[in-house]
């Protein structure tokens, strides 16, 4: 008598199942029925984006209220909530105040790793210019950025593959609440902040502001737990926050002080953690993010002006600045309006086409460059390719401009009159960070249109042929920079048009286009309008801007979805979205549940524990516990749920009732010791069970959590998908009209749904 | 032909607009341009004021004429030295004339039974205060001109580093002036290997100096100055980079597109080579379903399964 087995009277003809689905979509029948057959045999297919892996776990926001927890919550009085409150700001302060210092490091680092970089290849550069064999420069540069990007590749594909990218879609899942493995730990923080170093040093179309978030978040679940798994060190501080809830509430905090602190935007790193994150959210929450991005905005702030030697300056606020925008040539009129809006439809078609062409390739790599030596030897020809796309187009390039001051940081002459440069050159030859703000700011004529427009093209494929490496490494600039290439172009193609000089300023239109195409990639939307404003520190820019945002949303949501969410669901996420698929009401939780359930009797035997956790085809998280009756022909109703960690916390101890009877002496088991197992809980092979044990019986009642969500069969999925977002569920239990359980639904059963382009789809679960 | 003879006479402008002192020689003509407009305000004044009321003292009035003439020295010599640029050179002692006679209105206490001084009553008892404004301009062109970037550390007379580079730039014109005249003979005007070959010492040399002078600047100069050496210096360094670049076309760099050519194509080729193996020979990653525990996909296993057997 191990599994509760539902299948008698839970048959239900085909015949039913055809009636409830007809009024679906009769395509969507026919599809079905047709996959249906193959499906039959466990079979191998491709992979493909209508997937879900059962690698990913959902996290417990859900509390597990049992008896422990309910005693210990009575234990703690008025002040000592209190205390927990003020640990909560001062855990805040530390994020804030160590995101900006991670920021500091990497900006100083990589300042100096490129800056020598490109005074070497200069200094090469000049040499053979008079002398004749830049192929060897070409060479030199080259061979200089794939060794540096093989390092940053290698110790990304070899340690810790989930510090690739920009680490956005990963936090995002986090805080959606799936538990995406090792994406919070230690380990992935260093290799994220090398990686990107080295990234960006490689001279990859790369940025370092995404992974500023990912860094952020894996601070601040670090230090909201007081202790480090990976270092095996326990400070023995803020262990009341050693559960999913609470960690999620400071990764958020985390995520916006890492947005703060690489756009020098608070504000939108908060409303970025509302934006992408916030399912679950009070106002002393937001109180609390918003004290801490201010903090890490603040300490970057201040540790860079100190660095820059300009002490209490407090100038640059973070790690991209976009420079001033507030005199009277950047000011824009009501009649540029529609221009701009225009410039939105461009980038929403050019996002669109970015995301296209990185989905094939993403596709691609999935499938064919899965082998983490193919990956850095992938990752080392784009940075060669780069390198030599670069050269080749400042080789190419006749566009000479005088130099003035020091406006350019690394003046390459080339073929150009002495006290000239290249104007590709600054483009090129420079981190993308410094092109951005060039593009925004160099005066009128500095660049010409036919240079523009090369880079534009270049970089635009170079960018989306980047993006899903396997290095760290944000999309967030290279998107800006090519957006404000061609934002500059069609600013200064207007100029010319118009042969006024009313629109003069070219930079405008850079920073339009710029937001323009990032919001054609990536699709945010208030988060990205707040932080392109106090990027720029101007708040009248915030109407265009908005404008600009809004358009190229609409515009490229009609051709493809977001680079983020496209790149979760190329991952086989089970991301909850905010609603539950509009055509879905037809369906209801008794076809969406999975059946039949595996459940646990009240007062259990051991070696039945034991078998259930150790079956690898179930590996089920959560368990139903029923009354246990002696005859299986009475009514076995629902009393609780327990999960799997607690279980093994259990088997770990040994909490049996034999056990209990014989040594009294034997202390009984506190929620401290759930906590301390907590995130990492060791798997069951690791738990010896002796044969004399098995026979023992185990009592759940006290650990299991007597209250557990239930729905009746009829509910429909939205209801049930709304329970589960808002209430971040991790198992929603299925009832009759007797209590008795009929299934379970699970995040997959939900995540399984979604609007395709014919209507309803179904997504497959899939090993991965 | 016709721009090598403007350069021709261009040149020796160019030697003569560099002696310092030239600007000297002027100073009568912009003192009598001078009188005459004291001439003019005195007689305004007269007209338009009761005697009994004195508006300015007269000590007071002297400092302005003062100012007023340090300042129309200053702009003519501004003027003058606009192109080629030689304002630092050349106008650094009326500047610092300006300055002091600036400096005695706002500390002068002109009669001391009065309660107002001159400072008061020449630069805020009115809304323009145009001496506060002349004063101004005359600082900011001062400042951007980075003029105290060629000039000694107390302002007087250029320092030594100015001095130098302006001998070596000197020394380059000559050079340009006597192979040029040497090189008319010929008279093809697109070759002008004669000069490139023979100045081309002095020219790296006035070339390393000022890269040098720059460097040293920007280390320097993290205090407060702009990454900008003074204009005088500046402007005849662009000059003779463009004669030397442009007109004469002496710096061909060696272009050797061939092999730039074959090396960027041999790594243009590289990623295809290995998306091309890596799609024919990697093995491609294959996912395996699962079933899902589902209530109809039991029963249809069930009816399948029936099916079969």
């Amino acid at each position: 008598m191990t599994h509760f087995l539902f299948s008698p009277q839970l048959t239900p003809s085909s015949f039913l199942r055809i009636g409830q689905l007809s009024n679906v979509d009769l395509n969507e029948d026919i599809r079905e029925l047709e996959t249906e057959l193959p499906r039959q045999h466990p079979n191998e297919i491709p992979h493909n984006e209508k997937l879900l892996s059962l690698k990913y776990e959902s996290l417990d926001y859900d509390n597990s209220e049992n008896q422990l927890f309910l005693e210990e919550e009575r234990r703690i009085n008025h002040t000592a909530f209190r205390t927990v409150e003020i640990k909560r700001w001062v855990i805040c302060a530390m994020i804030g105040i160590l995101t900006g210092l991670v920021a500091c490091f990497i900006d100083i680092v990589v300042e100096n790793l490129a800056g020598l970089k490109y005074r070497v290849v200069k200094g090469n550069i000049d040499k053979f210019t008079e002398k004749g064999g830049l192929s060897f420069s070409l060479l030199l540069w080259a061979t200089l950025n794939a060794s540096v990007v093989m390092v940053g590749s290698v110790i990304v594909a070899f340690i810790e593959p989930v510090a690739a990218g920009s680490g956005i879609p990963q936090i995002k899942c986090y805080l959606n609440g799936v538990k995406i493995p090792h994406v919070v730990r230690l380990k992935t923080l260093v290799i994220k902040v090398c990686g990107v170093i080295l990234s960006v040093v490689g001279g990859l179309a790369v940025g370092k502001e995404g992974p500023m978030i990912h860094s952020g978040a894996v601070i601040a679940a670090g230090i909201s737990q007081g202790r480090s798994t990976s270092l095996k060190r326990d400070f023995k501080i803020f262990e009341y926050f050693r559960r999913d809830t609470e960690k999620r509430d400071f990764v958020s905090a985390g995520a916006a002080a890492g947005v703060s602190a690489a756009f020098g935007a608070p504000v939108g790193g908060v409303l970025f953690s509302l934006e992408e994150g916030a399912s679950f959210w009070n106002q002393f929450l937001t109180w609390r993010i918003f004290f801490a991005s201010m903090i890490s905005t603040f300490t970057l702030n201040s540790v860079l002006s100190v660095y820059h030697g300009n002490a209490w300056d407090l100038s640059s606020p973070g790690l991209i600045n976009f420079g001033r925008f507030d005199n009277e040539k950047m000011g824009y009129t009501i009649q540029e309006i529609p221009i701009f809006i225009f410039m939105g439809v461009v980038g929403g078609i050019l996002g669109a086409l970015f995301n296209a062409l990185n989905y094939w390739l993403t596709m691609f790599r999935i499938r064919y460059i899965h082998r983490p030596c193919l990956q850095v030897v992938e990752a080392m020809l784009v940075a060669a390719v780069t390198a030599t796309v670069g050269f080749v187009m400042i080789y190419c390039s006749r566009d000479c401009q005088p130099i003035q001051g020091s406006t350019v940081a690394y003046p390459l002459q080339l073929f150009c009159a002495d006290g000239e440069y290249n104007s590709m050159a600054t483009a090129f030859f420079n981190t993308p960070e410094k092109s951005v703000v060039n593009l925004f700011h160099d005066p009128p004529g500095s660049y010409n249109p036919m240079t523009l427009g090369m880079f534009t093209l270049m970089y635009f494929f170079l960018a989306c042929w980047t993006y899903g490496l396997t290095v760290s490494a944000g999309v967030f600039i290279p998107s800006l920079l090519i957006g404000a290439a061609w934002g500059r172009l069609f600013g200064i193609s207007l100029s010319y048009l118009t042969k006024g000089s009313i629109w003069a300023d070219p930079g405008k239109y850079a920073l339009m286009g710029a937001a323009a195409q990032l919001g054609g990639i990536v699709r945010m939307t208030l988060s990205l309008t707040v932080i392109m404003m106090e990027a720029t520190g101007n708040v009248t820019y915030g109407f265009p801007i908005m404008l600009v945002l809004m358009t190229a949303k609409i515009v490229g949501d009609y051709f493809v979805e977001g680079l983020y969410d496209m790149h979760i669901q190329l991952q086989s996420v089970p991301f909850l979205h905010w609603e539950a698929p509009v055509t879905s009401h037809s369906l209801t939780a008794r076809e969406v549940m999975s059946a039949p359930v595996t459940c646990l009797r009240r007062i259990e035997r051991v070696g039945t524990v034991v078998d259930i956790l150790s079956d690898t085809s179930s590996n089920h998280n959560g368990f139903p516990v029923v009354e246990s009756n002696p005859d299986a022909t009475q009514v076995a109703g629902l009393r609780g749920l327990i999960l799997r960690s607690q279980l093994i916390v259990l088997l770990k101890h040994k909490v049996f009732v034999e056990r209990a009877n014989l040594s009294l002496v034997q202390r009984r088991l506190k929620l401290k010791d759930f906590r301390d197992a907590y995130p990492r809980f060791p798997p069951i092979q690791s738990i010896h069970v002796s044969q004399d044990e098995r026979e023992c019986m185990i009592d759940l009642s006290e650990f299991m959590n007597p209250s557990p969500y239930t729905v009746p069969q009829e509910a429909s999925l939205p209801r049930v998908f709304k329970l589960f977002r808002a209430l971040g569920l991790r198992h929603l239990v299925v009832v009759d009209n007797r209590n008795e359980v009929v299934g379970m639904v699970t995040r997959k059963d939900l995540a399984r749904y979604r609007l395709g382009k014919e209507g309803l789809e179904e997504l497959s679960l899939a090993q991965t | 032909m016709a721009p090598l003879r403007c350069l021709l006479q261009l040149l020796p402008a160019l030697a003569l607009a560099l002696r310092p002192a030239a600007g000297e020689a002027r100073r009568p003509l912009a003192l009598e341009a001078l009188g005459e407009a004291e001439a003019l305000a005195e007689e305004l004044w007269g007209a338009g004021l009761p005697g009994d009321l004195p508006e300015l003292e007269p000590e007071c009035r002297r400092l302005l004429a003062a100012f007023a003439e340090g300042s129309a020295a200053l702009t003519g010599c501004l003027g003058r030295r606009a192109r080629p640029v030689r304002l630092c050179q050349a106008c650094h002692r009326h500047y610092r004339h300006l300055l002091a006679q600036y400096g005695n209105i706002a500390r002068a206490v002109g009669n001391s039974s009065e309660s107002h001084n001159c400072a008061k009553s020449i630069l805020t008892s009115d809304r323009l205060q145009i001496v506060v404004t002349l004063s101004e301009f005359f600082n900011e062109t001062w400042e951007a001109a980075n003029c105290a970037n060629c000039l000694k550390n107390s302002s007087e007379g250029l320092s030594n580093s100015t001095v130098e580079f302006l001998d070596l730039f000197n020394k380059s014109l000559t050079c340009f002036e006597h192979n040029l005249q040497g090189q008319t003979i010929y008279l093809s005007p697109n070759n002008y290997t004669e000069v490139c070959k023979n100045c081309n010492e002095t020219y790296k040399k006035l070339n390393d100096l000022y890269n040098n002078l720059q460097r040293m600047n920007r280390q320097g100069g993290e205090s407060g100055h702009s990454a900008h050496l003074c204009i005088d210096v500046e402007d005849a360094m662009n000059i003779t980079r463009k004669l030397w670049s442009r007109t004469f076309n002496c710096s061909v760099p060696c272009s050797d597109t061939v092999p730039v050519i074959a090396v960027s194509s041999f790594i243009l080729f590289l990623p295809i080579v290995f998306y091309l193996s890596s799609f024919l020979h990697s093995k491609q990653k294959k996912r395996i379903l699962i079933l899902p525990k589902r209530i109809q996909s039991n029963a249809s296993l069930v009816n399948i399964q029936e099916k079969y057997s």
